[in-house]
């Protein structure tokens, strides 16, 4: 073999190599590390937004966290500068309850929960679509599907005045029930009966 | 030789002067004859029956010949390994068997309960033995051992002569009966769709079920009724069918379907009573059979003059027992791998037979086995039966205490806090409504409930609470759902899987129904 050759051999496998590492590396961009899609990432920055907004006033809000020992929704204040829309308000609630108790209360979302939208209609009905993560932690059983259930919707009800009732869907769809127990074909209204009174 | 005469006693007159001395007396053969027949009727029968054992599987059904001895029902080894596998060899000694089913080797003794698969040893209620030349292995080997060998789901229900393996969803069905004018309508819901052929044979309407797998809820059910003395769910010779058995004959059965296939309604009436003329003592013309219309074999259509019917005798009480999810449904599960679904099977099963035990009432169940019913399938079980309460087990987290029962009633989403009085029912009832008219009746069976479980020793159980739970929802009785725990995936289930513990929860729930009936709580 020439020296010629051999030079246009080692080129080429230069370049079949490089080919190679090209495709591996597209492969593994295409299908091991899916981009965020764009509904999530509107998704995020609609939480941000309803986090963070601008010029809202700073208040007390009233939260409400399980304690399955008493079978009961414990209260628990909580600063939040409230966004405009009584929608982002109802979402502000929903991701403040799923960043958890501060004192210690049981938890009523997992944190990866996300609100993928929420929608008040005329008649105080307050539809909030949350993402399949809140299976994923739940603590089983009717007692905890009922006090995460009341958990949210006293805490709403509470905060927004303008919202009657609470209708749960999970990833966009009306489901029977939240892990096997709880009815959620119909809306909530609050239940005053489900705070614990007193000390 | 010839003997001095023998005396003669009374009754030797008739004895023939031929019959040779020697030979015993007729009368003196009685008492063995007696003795001999006695015996021989008496004798417990080894093999009493000769029933057939179904196999279902995904792809079809095959039967097997049971051999039952004693209480005790045996199996074919070989030929129910050949139907799940394939027999690679073998290696059959006087007393012994070794079998290789694919990389799998079998070893058993005959008239010995241990069987070793491979190195695991397997420990059998009743011995492995031989009859005919055939290796029988007891029922309890498809449960016990089959599913090491095949790995695949085995369903069966102790007891019944069918299982139900790989991938097979049996539908099941439950019974009513109502009656109506100059009849009874008899209402079975199936649990999915069935297409129904019905026939008369021996004086008995038939109805096949098609080729559907059927797991029924009860093999039978005895009616004290005028018009029907039982329905028997059979599938021995292979075809799913119901037999209905008339307390007469003359009787016209007129049966029809809804529900695309759901439900079978059958209408048994009694003919139009003859005119006068025909009353006294004329044999009436019989009427040509048709297939809805069987005439029982020996029987011939009685004229007699028009009586009222017998008042219906009163029938045992209906309770609904709801074994919480099932199937791919799982429920909660617990550190040590206990399934809900698994757990409230097993307080569903003995709550179910301390009150079969009492013989104070009948159980339906609203699932047999590790199916997936629906909270709609599960109510209308208990509607159907006309149940008089509904109690749903679950296990969950309950907080720390262990082990505690919470017991819950309906509460609607869109109602808070409803009223414990029984509303006023109107003329037409939402079905998804129809538990809060039964709203103070539950409350009553929970304070019943609640008083018997908290004499449990060591258990904590709460005041009744309230709770959106769908499988109450729908229910037309009173009804509760008892909420054992802890059951969660930080704690063992050793407290509640407790056989001792379950049996005391089931023994509590006897009480509790015996009080609840006597409207005490």
């Amino acid at each position: 073999m020439t020296v010629r050759a051999k030079i246009l051999l080692l080129i080429l496998l230069m370049a079949l190599g490089a080919g190679g590492f090209y495709l591996r590396s597209l492969a593994q961009h295409v299908f091991l590390e899916p981009t965020p899609r764009a509904e999530e990432a509107a998704r995020a920055k609609l939480n941000q937004f309803a986090l963070q907004p601008n010029n809202g006033t700073m208040q007390l809000a009233t939260l409400y966290f399980p304690a399955l020992n008493e079978g009961k929704i414990l209260p628990e204040s909580r600063s939040i500068t409230w966004a405009q829309a009584d929608a982002d308000r109802v979402r502000q609630v929903v991701l403040a309850l799923a960043e958890g108790s501060h004192q210690g209360y049981g938890r009523v979302l997992p944190a990866s929960t996300t609100v993928r939208a929420v929608f008040l209609a005329p008649d105080g009905t307050a539809y909030v679509d949350l993402s399949n993560d809140i299976l994923s932690d739940l603590e089983p059983g009717i007692q905890s599907e009922t006090l995460t259930i009341y958990s949210i919707v006293n805490s709403v009800a509470i905060n927004i005045p303008s919202v009657k009732r609470v209708q749960f869907l999970i990833q966009g769809q009306e489901v029977e029930t939240l892990d096997g127990h709880a009815d959620l074909t119909a809306a909530f209204v609050p239940d005053s009966t489900r705070v614990k009174s007193g000390p | 030789m010839r003997g001095a005469p023998h005396p003669r006693r009374e009754g030797d007159e008739a004895l023939p002067a031929s019959l040779p001395r020697r030979f015993p007396r007729p009368r003196s053969f009685f008492p063995a004859i007696l003795v001999l027949g006695l015996a021989a009727l008496l004798w417990p029968a080894r093999e009493l029956r000769s029933d057939n054992f179904i196999f279902y599987f995904p792809s079809g059904q095959h039967r097997l010949p049971l051999e039952s001895v004693g209480s005790a029902k045996y199996l074919p080894l070989l030929q129910i390994l050949n139907m799940v596998g394939k027999v690679g060899g073998i290696q059959e000694k006087k007393n012994s068997l070794k079998v290789w089913f694919g990389t799998t080797q079998i070893e058993l003794r005959s008239n010995e309960s241990k069987v070793r698969v491979d190195r695991a040893s397997y420990e059998l209620p009743q011995p492995v033995h031989l009859s005919d030349g055939q290796w029988m292995v007891p029922v309890d080997f498809l449960t016990t051992i089959l599913p090491h060998l095949t790995h695949q789901a085995v369903e069966y229900q102790e007891g019944t002569n069918r299982i139900f393996i790989g991938d097979v969803k049996p539908a099941s069905f439950t019974v009513r009966l109502d009656p109506i004018a100059n009849g009874v309508r008899l209402t079975v819901q199936f649990t999915d769709k069935v297409a129904v052929r019905t026939a008369s044979s021996n004086g008995k309407w038939v109805m096949f079920l098609g080729d559907r797998p059927m797991e029924p809820m009860e093999p039978s059910y005895r009616f004290q009724n005028p018009y029907l003395s039982d329905l028997q769910y059979d599938d021995q010779d292979g075809v799913p069918k119901l037999i209905l058995s008339p307390t007469s004959s003359g009787l016209n059965f007129y049966p029809v379907q809804a529900e695309g296939g759901k439900i079978l309604l059958a209408d048994v009436l009694k003919p139009p009573p003859p005119s006068a003329q025909t009353l006294p003592l004329q044999p009436a013309p019989q009427p040509a059979p048709t297939s809805g219309q069987p005439t029982p074999e020996g029987l011939t259509p009685q004229v007699t003059e028009e009586s009222p019917a017998a008042p219906p005798g009163l029938p045992l009480p209906v309770v609904a027992l709801d074994a919480g999810h099932g199937g791919a449904d799982n429920g909660g599960h617990s550190h040590d791998g206990v399934l809900e679904k698994d757990l409230v099977a097993q307080y569903v099963g003995r709550v179910r037979s301390a009150l079969l035990a009492t013989d104070k009432y009948r159980v339906v169940l609203t699932r047999t086995g590790d199916l997936n019913v629906s909270s709609e399938q599960r109510a209308l079980a208990a509607n159907l039966s006309g149940a008089i309460c509904f109690l749903s087990f679950h296990a969950g987290d309950l907080g720390m205490a262990l082990p505690r029962i919470t017991l819950f009633t309906y509460q609607p989403p869109t109602a808070a806090a409803p009223a414990a009085g029984d509303a006023p029912t109107p003329a037409f009832v939402p079905w998804g409504q129809v538990q809060e008219a039964r709203l103070g009746q539950s409350l009553q069976l929970a304070l019943a409930l609640q008083q018997q479980f908290a004499l449990i020793n060591g258990v904590e159980v709460d005041l009744p609470a309230t709770a959106p739970v769908r499988t109450l929802r729908y229910v037309n009785a009173p009804a509760v759902a008892i909420e054992l725990g802890r059951l969660a995936p930080d704690e063992d289930a050793t407290a509640l899987a407790n056989p001792a513990f379950q049996q005391q929860v089931a023994g509590a729930v006897v009480q509790a129904l015996a009080s609840f009936a006597k409207g005490g709580n």
